[in-house]
């Protein structure tokens, strides 16, 4: 059985090796290149922008500005493209870094030469450069996606619950900006021939691309193709298209060659997404016994000037726990900030940092324990919804976590746990994220050679998708995972759903397993209608399939490879075709993936910096298609949000709001150094309402509530609450000694 | 980035000529900051002379202590450096990444640019950078900024931590010019910013490190370096501290106490030093040295954290020698 086996990943061995080929390793004979000029301030406008000395450098074939850039068609929708505003659109700068020219040249050291050499007469206006600064224009934002993202919403009477409530706790908690930093800047490659265009680009979602780009440029979809290989690294911030990508295509016309435009460092830190600075008040009202009576949550984060984008960290507020009411408001304010794009667990990440943070503080202030108090508050069903949910094995994920991790051994009160210099802190939260799944196609073909070819449009995102779903077509087919080839990252393939919000195995995997079965299905018939086969006459369902052969089940013996039989029956291959849609789950239940972490912290007391030594993270996410990928997605989450728990920030200027550590150099990740031990366990139950895999989203949940988990850790150690992060260590100077 | 010459002579009186009467050259040797500067045009040269090709690496022992060749990597790897300098070796070994130091030089990290975020992003005012200009950390973000030696035009900090090591070795810089060899203690190396950050360190136009000497003195075996930064590796120190003593008896004869992280160049904490010599390495005096090693501190609010980072790398760093 090829699912739930350990495989490497496929394409393990190109990426060690250095041979994987990324959009930037794209080449096409005459291609040149495109740089890009930012802007030096953050709000105001170009009174004049000379470029003279950028078209007389060597090597420069065109420079584009506002005043002479082709037309763009239609509007923007700041959903498959990131803003509302095209680049290059006009003379008004919203925020800093804001691109006002591209360059093309030969090379891409002149492009980037010329790019320099182009002077812009800026007229400055002051910026809003702070979420504090922004607050007083906090309002209720004009949001398409009411009521599935609430950004108001109230069950019960939440203040009169408080007011009655046994304990009351009012806190405040701040996330900063943070940066998607992913390794591989975001890349194009543009090219035209006979009005059509193939675009090469760094994208979580292709066909989600393909309109975009036509759109703008005022060519039909289908004269559009998008392509995109290997990506190194989103986390949510190559969801839609940037205007480099629609800038690359019109240089390429404009040209009439192909043009590579791959940004800057710089450029992926201030014009490539970011999540901005939230601000969350909450009130929590319990009473004596912890069962939790109202939460009421309400949160502020940063917006771009042209338009209103909520992050909704009220996400976890009111289905995570059991509550009698809850009220949340969602809130935007106005920034001269550079455009922000969804990140990697968007809403739970910081709002179960609010939320299991304050749980955390209740919990000494009830004095219970808080996997216990979690427990005295478990939720069966989903509030809204109003219907259970499917395959919630929370509970076991707090009893495991807890046995693994030994939280039997923490002391009830902080500061008690010391180890030579060291304090110690145990911490825990829970994890939780709603099931997201959208539409999805897949081709799989066996051919006469003994093969398979999964054909789907889904992006490696270095996520192991491609490895688990090839063992989902070789667990349809029976084929070895080996023999399996895959296609994949090019719209002229079938449509995956897109690589973000933990879609593809649910989603995708569902449309492969399908397109595996029929295929499988359609050479099973053709064996039983063969006189010549072994399996002649046999009814369907005797008919397995293992090892690329297919067999009488009663009498495995009995059987021949899908190669015998397609030759012998003169057919190249077999292609059929799999379609997942909304319909295929179970309605009578609510979807979710669950965890369970647990951290271990050691602050030195005479230096103090938060290390996380241990942690111990158990979930819930259905069926385990492959446990090394996963468990490296695991791991991978929970550095993640280690990093933005303790060092992750992109600092701000306070004057002019610009980002001072645009740079891998400043904006610190965690180094191997930082990580210590990582636990990760799965309570591994096939959840078939949700897919007919059984399986669920990894990616995300596994990465939710390790802020909290890490912070409540440094409570307990040091007695110190931190509630705005990262916790650096001039958060922990001061305090008790 | 701007175009510009390239040099790539054989010999040191050849770089020299190179550079002589061209105020615009600048020397490139690893290259991990310059070019990081030239990219981002912090530093706009005419020309480039890169010294590569000179006979200036290696260590050179004698009785009087080691002399260094500009060119040596940090990443140099010496059981006998490592035995007489313990110091300088973890200081080295506490910077950058293996590939950085693989690839940066002595003369280089001296000499390496300030960190202040402001100085190293053109769109932001900074006198270190055009003199006269304004100083955006001013009013900015402070966090990383010094808490001594700074002035009203310039709060940066230097970013080296080998440099600290070697002001605690009392080491010395070997510095050719048209006119000479002239030798500066790695201590007045650094300039204080003054009301001219631009001038930034005692070379005079035109002129190359060729070595740093490295004298033997009896503190230099027992010796350390603590710094402490934001991750456990790979990032340049909050608050550091290069500490040596020399005991005699049990008694402090002899002590060097220089931060780094928190001053404009490697900052000798004289009254620590003084709080050490005549006294027993104990819990007491390594308390007294660590408060004295604030004294003079003039943090803002966003960077006052570094005066407990301060006693902190100090007490580390006594406390460990201590043990010895
Ligand atoms: C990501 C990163 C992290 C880092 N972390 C640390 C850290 O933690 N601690 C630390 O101390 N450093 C750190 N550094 C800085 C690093 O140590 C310096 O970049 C390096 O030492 C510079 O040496 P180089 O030979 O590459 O100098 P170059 O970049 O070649 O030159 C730097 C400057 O020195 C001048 N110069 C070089 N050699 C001579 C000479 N012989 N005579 C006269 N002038 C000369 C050049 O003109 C230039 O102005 C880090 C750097 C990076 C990029
Ligand atoms: S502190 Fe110094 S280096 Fe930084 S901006 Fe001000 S003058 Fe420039």
């Amino acid at each position: 059985m090829a699912i739930g086996r350990p495989l490497n990943r496929v394409e393990a061995r190109e990426k060690v090796t250095g041979a994987a080929r990324y959009t930037a390793d794209a080449r096409l004979p005459g291609m040149v290149y495109a740089a890009l000029v930012g802007s030096a301030v953050s709000a105001g406008r170009v009174r004049a922008i000379d470029t003279t000395r950028a078209e007389a450098a060597p090597g420069v074939l065109a420079v584009l500005t506002h005043l002479n850039r082709p037309q763009w068609h239609g509007t923007p929708d700041a959903l498959r493209y990131q803003e509302t505003r095209f680049p290059l659109a006009d003379e008004h700068i919203h925020h800093h870094g804001q691109y006002l020219a591209m360059v093309v040249a030969g090379t891409r050291e002149q492009a980037a030469h010329a790019a320099d050499l182009v002077a812009v007469d800026y007229e400055t206006r002051p910026a809003v450069p702070t979420l504090d600064a922004a607050l007083p224009d906090a309002h209720q934002p004009v949001w398409r996606f009411e009521p599935e993202f609430p950004t108001l919403l109230a069950i019960g009477d939440p203040e009169a619950m408080l007011a009655a409530a046994d304990v009351r706790i009012e806190r405040e908690y701040r996330t900063p900006y943070y940066s998607h930093a992913p390794m591989e800047p975001h890349a194009t490659l543009a090219h035209w021939a006979g009005g059509s265009l193939t675009v090469y680009t760094t994208s979580q979602h292709v066909h989600g691309d393909r309109p975009v780009i036509a759109g703008a440029l005022g060519v039909p979809p289908d004269r559009v193709r998008v392509i995109s290989s290997l990506v190194g690294g989103a986390f949510g911030n190559k969801t839609a298209v940037w205007g480099p990508t629609l800038l690359a295509a019109v240089a390429a016309r404009q040209v009439g060659r192909p043009v590579q435009l791959v940004v800057t460092r710089k450029q992926v830190f201030t014009c490539h997404g970011h999540q901005p600075p939230i601000l969350q008040r909450l009130r929590v009202g319990a009473n004596r016994d912890g069962t939790l009576q109202a939460i009421v949550h309400h949160t502020v984060n940063g917006t771009p000037v042209l338009f209103d984008r909520p992050e909704g960290a009220i996400s976890p507020t009111g289905t995570v726990y059991a509550l009698r009411s809850v009220g949340v408001r969602v809130e935007v304010a106005r920034m001269h900030m550079p455009t922000p794009a969804t990140m990697r667990t968007p809403g739970d990440g910081p709002g179960m940092f609010a939320v299991g943070s304050a749980l955390d503080e209740l919990s000494y202030e009830l004095g219970i324990d808080p996997v216990e108090l979690r427990r005295r508050n478990h939720l069966a069903a989903h509030p809204l919804e109003r219907k259970p949910w499917s395959g919630k094995q929370l509970l076991e994920c707090y009893d495991e976590g807890a046995r693994r991790f030994g939280w039997e051994r923490r002391a009830p009160r902080p500061r008690m746990m010391r180890d030579g210099g060291d304090w110690v802190g145990f911490g825990m939260s829970s994890a939780q994220r709603l099931e997201h799944h959208g539409p999805a196609r897949a081709v799989v073909e066996i051919r006469d050679d003994g093969t398979a070819e999964v054909r789907t449009s889904t992006q490696e995102i270095g996520t192991g998708n491609l490895t688990t779903l090839t063992q989902v077509a070789a667990g349809g087919t029976g084929i070895e995972p080996d023999r399996i080839g895959f296609r994949s990252g090019d719209t002229t393939l079938p449509e995956s759903s897109p690589t973000y919000g933990s879609r593809t195995t649910g989603s995708t995997g569902t449309a492969v397993h399908l397109a595996a079965l029929r295929a499988r299905q359609v050479a099973a018939r053709l064996a039983i209608a063969d006189a010549r086969s072994p399996l002649h006459g046999l009814p369907e369902e005797r008919i397995g399939a293992a090892h690329g052969r297919l067999y009488d089940v009663d009498a495995p013996r009995r059987g021949e490879t899908y190669r015998e039989l397609l030759r012998r029956n003169g057919r190249r291959s077999i292609v059929e075709q799999g379609f997942h849609d909304l319909a295929g789950r179970d309605p009578r239940f609510s979807y979710a993936t669950f965890g369970a972490h647990f951290t271990e912290v050691r602050i030195d007391d005479t230096l103090r910096r938060v290390r996380v030594t241990r942690h111990v993270g158990v979930f819930a996410v259905g069926r385990v298609l492959n446990p090394k990928t996963a468990r490296n997605q695991a791991q991978g989450g929970i550095v993640y949000a280690l990093g933005g728990a303790l060092m992750e920030e992109l600092t701000a200027d306070p004057v002019t709001g610009r980002f001072i550590a645009p740079a891998l150099t400043d904006y610190h990740v965690p180094v191997n150094a930082d990580v210590g031990e990582i636990d990760v366990s799965f309570v591994e139950e096939p959840d078939y309402g949700a897919h007919p895999l059984g399986a669920k989203g990894l990616g995300e949940v596994v990465a939710v509530g390790v802020h909290a988990s890490i912070a409540n850790a440094v409570y307990h150690a040091i007695g110190i609450r931190v509630r705005d992060l990262p916790i650096t260590p001039d958060k922990l100077v001061a305090g008790p000694r | 980035m701007d175009t510009f010459d390239y040099r790539r002579p054989a010999s040191v009186r050849e770089a020299l000529r190179l550079v002589a009467g061209h105020p615009d050259a600048a020397f490139v040797a690893g290259g991990t900051d310059l070019v990081t500067l030239l990219r981002d045009r912090v530093r706009t040269p005419g020309r480039l002379v890169d010294i590569n090709g000179l006979p200036l690496d290696g260590l050179r022992w004698s009785r009087d202590g080691v002399r260094i060749g500009a060119l040596c990597r940090n990443a140099v790897d010496d059981p006998r450096l490592a035995a007489a300098y313990p110091v300088l070796v973890r200081a080295l070994r506490s910077g950058a990444s293996p590939q950085i130091r693989n690839r940066a030089t002595f003369g280089g990290n001296l000499l390496q640019g300030v960190r202040c975020p402001y100085f190293r992003l053109p769109e932001f005012a900074c006198n270190r950078r055009d003199p006269g200009a304004g100083c955006a950390a001013a009013g900015g973000d402070g966090r990383l900024l010094g808490i001594f030696g700074t002035s009203a035009a310039c709060v940066a900090v230097h970013p080296s931590d080998c440099a600290v090591a070697l002001v605690a070795l009392d080491a010395t810089v070997v510095v050719e010019g048209t006119r000479g060899t002239r030798r500066i203690p790695v201590g007045d190396l650094h300039r204080l910013p003054g009301d001219t950050p631009h001038e930034e360190h005692a070379l005079r136009p035109g002129e190359l490190v060729v070595a740093v000497e490295v004298p033997a003195r009896p503190f230099a075996a027992r010796s350390t370096y603590v710094k402490f930064r934001e991750r456990a590796s790979y990032a340049f120190a909050l608050a550091s501290a290069a500490v040596a003593v020399h005991s005699e008896h049990g008694v402090v004869r002899d002590a060097r106490i220089c931060l780094g992280g928190v001053a404009p160049k490697p900052w000798r904490a004289h009254a620590a030093e003084r709080a050490l010599r005549g006294e027993r390495l104990d819990a007491a005096t390594v308390e007294a040295a660590a408060e004295a090693a604030t004294a003079g501190a003039r943090p803002r609010p966003d960077n006052a954290y570094k005066v407990e980072l301060v006693r902190g790398v100090v007490r580390r760093a006594l406390t460990e020698l201590g043990e010895k």
